[in-house]
């Protein structure tokens, strides 16, 4: 086979958004999967469950995160406005995607590296601290940022209008930002169930205004998140 | 349009072809009597061979995460693939795997388009190509193709439609929504545009198993000088009725399938494990689901084309692909509308053409994807319903 690469006469092959991404690495194989996934997803794949599902994802799964909200922080989110996503990695890219503009700034007080990637394909920065609180959009926090910065950067979402990103998709918490309901429209949360079944691809995103055209946003890239997948997650999260 | 009885839901996104499209198919999940004519999803099992694959690898536990560009031994069958059966001098380091056709085209865009770039897309089209292009910042570009020139594309109206921004040309054949085709002698009329413009060309061939009357799907990547401006994408959904696996994939050059590769690990990560199994199962099993499915949509679409033609109405030439893209026009109202007739009066999902485009008010995309007795029952649904309007007006 030849070494087939783009014509050097190509001006501009690629987009300048893709030079300085990282290089794509593969992600860890985690702990063996539970007998109760591989039972569901072989019930599913013998009742033909290979074709598309409803674009928010089957509801029995939506059902769950919705439970599983009000369970562990008394969050009141409906099946409805929850999305079953190809991973955590495309809900928070939609977000970002669907709520900020190019040249807009992220405020992230702690750990980057899940939002580096698509914080640079879309064009945003990403701050550590809130020098200039009206240059920040959308602040992003997860339950290891320590409570009094939490709240206190909390504070300033709602006085300053951003958006809020609650990541739980490594670490669950009964804290949950939308419990100010002044804030709940302005709050998105992300999760997973990756750290239970890493490789099928099964997170979601839920809550915020916006939840319809976070959706729509998700539909245009992937239609819906694989069925056989989901119908293992309910395996694994629904006794 | 005289949209006074179409109801709001539908009404607020007429503009939007997607969630037009979207819209009838959840007012049509409102009646549990109706005959969906309306999304490309296959209504016919997945192959067995492939559903035993994926039991054996998930018993296995070969479910852990793979390289972003999808799994080595799928990536091999795949350029072995794209060299038998579409002529690409690839190996597997000019594949990767995506979660399904259409996030392709979404990493595509992301990774050839800065704002203002121009990509040449025939109208009629699928319009998440248009969300794709636009995400990026791109601008789509209208070839304008016809009826009776049974939608083939010309490589006349590609070269005018070229400005100094123009940076790719987006080939989809065959087409959804026409079942057009793009002939063998345009391509190569088209090839040369492309060559002489420097222009980067998207061939979508997801349909390419699916051709019918003797006509022979043909890859443009396969004409010496455009493998290395062609992006092919495809993917397993289509050929083996696997849509919910999410199982796309793309040929390009190297340093295309790396900096798409670098966008998906940053944007969806890699296609699910078990679905990559199913493709390889795909692959390497019987071709003969695929000659059955072939012979059964051949089945449908003949009789489909009948029962169109006895009520009066007329569809371009369908080379391919499960469609019927049927002119309206004689019905006397706007297609949108009709469809919310025929989906209110008849309970048959029949998208309007304006979901695949503005222009296309005076069109049909009616599916072939359901068996023949429920393709002779819509057609019963639908003949008085096209009858009384077509009469009052």
């Amino acid at each position: 086979m030849t070494d087939l690469q783009a014509p050097e006469t190509l001006a501009r092959p690629l987009a300048t958004r893709v030079a300085g991404l990282p290089e794509a690495a593969v992600m860890p194989a985690g702990a063996p999967i539970p007998d109760v996934v591989i039972a569901a997803a072989v019930a599913a794949l013998e009742q033909g469950k290979t074709h598309y599902t409803d674009r928010p994802g089957i509801l029995g799964l939506r059902q769950w995160v919705s439970d599983t909200l009000k369970g562990t922080a008394q969050i009141n989110l409906k099946p409805g406005d929850i999305t079953i996503t190809c991973g955590s990695t495309e809900a928070r890219f939609v977000t970002f995607k669907r709520l900020l503009k190019p040249g807009e700034t992220i405020l992230c007080p702690g750990d980057s590296s899940r939002i580096l990637g698509a914080a640079h394909l879309i064009g945003l920065s990403i701050v550590t601290t809130a020098a200039d609180p009206t240059a920040v959009r959308l602040v992003y926090l997860t339950p290891d940022v320590p409570a009094a910065e939490r709240d206190s950067l909390l504070t300033q979402a709602a006085a300053h209008q951003w958006w809020v990103l609650w990541d739980i998709s490594a670490a669950s918490s009964d804290f949950h930002p939308a419990q100010n309901t002044a804030l709940a429209p302005r709050v998105i949360t992300v999760g997973s169930l990756s750290p239970m079944m890493p490789g099928w691809r099964v997170g979601w995103m839920g809550g915020s205004e916006m939840a319809d055209k976070l959706r729509a946003y998700k539909q245009s890239m992937t239609i819906c998140t694989t069925s056989i997948s989901q119908w293992a997650g309910i395996g694994a999260v629904v006794p | 349009m005289t949209a006074s009885n179409i109801p709001e839901s539908v009404r607020a996104v007429a503009a939007d072809g997607t969630q037009l499209r979207y819209a009838l198919m959840e007012l049509s999940a409102q009646y549990p009597d109706a005959i969906a004519l309306g999304r490309g999803d296959p209504d016919l099992a997945t192959p067995p061979h492939i559903i035993e694959a994926v039991k054996l690898a998930v018993r296995d536990q070969r479910t852990a995460p793979t390289p972003v560009a999808g799994m080595t031994a799928l990536r091999e069958a795949l350029a072995h693939k794209f060299q038998t059966d579409n002529g690409l001098p690839v190996d597997a380091d000019n594949i990767m795997l995506t979660t399904g056709g259409q996030e392709g085209l979404f990493l595509l865009m992301q990774t050839l388009l800065d704002p203002g770039d121009e990509v040449l897309v025939p109208d009629p089209r699928y319009t998440s190509y248009d969300e794709a292009i636009e995400s990026a910042g791109g601008r789509m570009v209208m070839i304008p193709t016809d009826h009776e020139d049974a939608f083939n594309l010309r490589p006349e109206a590609v070269e005018s439609a070229i400005t100094p921004r123009t940076k790719a040309l987006l080939i989809v054949t065959p087409s959804n929504p026409t079942s057009g085709i793009v002939t063998e002698e345009r391509l190569r009329g088209i090839a040369e545009v492309a060559i002489k413009h420097n222009l980067i060309v998207i061939s979508d061939e997801i349909y390419e198993k699916f051709l019918y009357d003797g006509w022979k799907h043909f890859s443009i990547g396969s004409l010496p000088g455009m493998a290395e401006r062609t992006i092919t994408l495809n993917g397993f959904s289509k050929t083996y009725a696997m849509t919910g696996f999410r199982c796309g994939f793309a040929a390009a050059p190297k340093n295309f399938i790396r900096a798409m590769t670098n966008v998906k690990a940053v944007t969806t990560g890699p296609v699910a494990t078990i679905s990559q199994w199913a493709g390889l199962a795909a692959l390497n099993g019987p071709k003969e689901p695929i000659e059955t499915f072939h012979r059964i949509y051949s089945e449908r679409r003949r009789l489909m084309m009948d029962g169109l033609l006895s009520m009066g109405l007329s569809f371009s030439d369908p080379r391919g692909a499960f469609f019927l893209w049927t002119n309206s026009s004689s019905v006397g109202i706007h297609a949108t509308e009709l469809s919310y007739l025929l989906l209110k009066e008849g309970r048959v999902l029949i998208f309007p053409g304006t979901g695949f485009g503005e222009n296309w008010g005076g069109y049909l995309r009616i599916s072939i994807l359901q068996n023949t007795d429920l393709l002779h029952e819509a057609l019963e649904r639908m003949r008085p319903i096209i009858n009384r309007y077509r009469a009052a007006h």
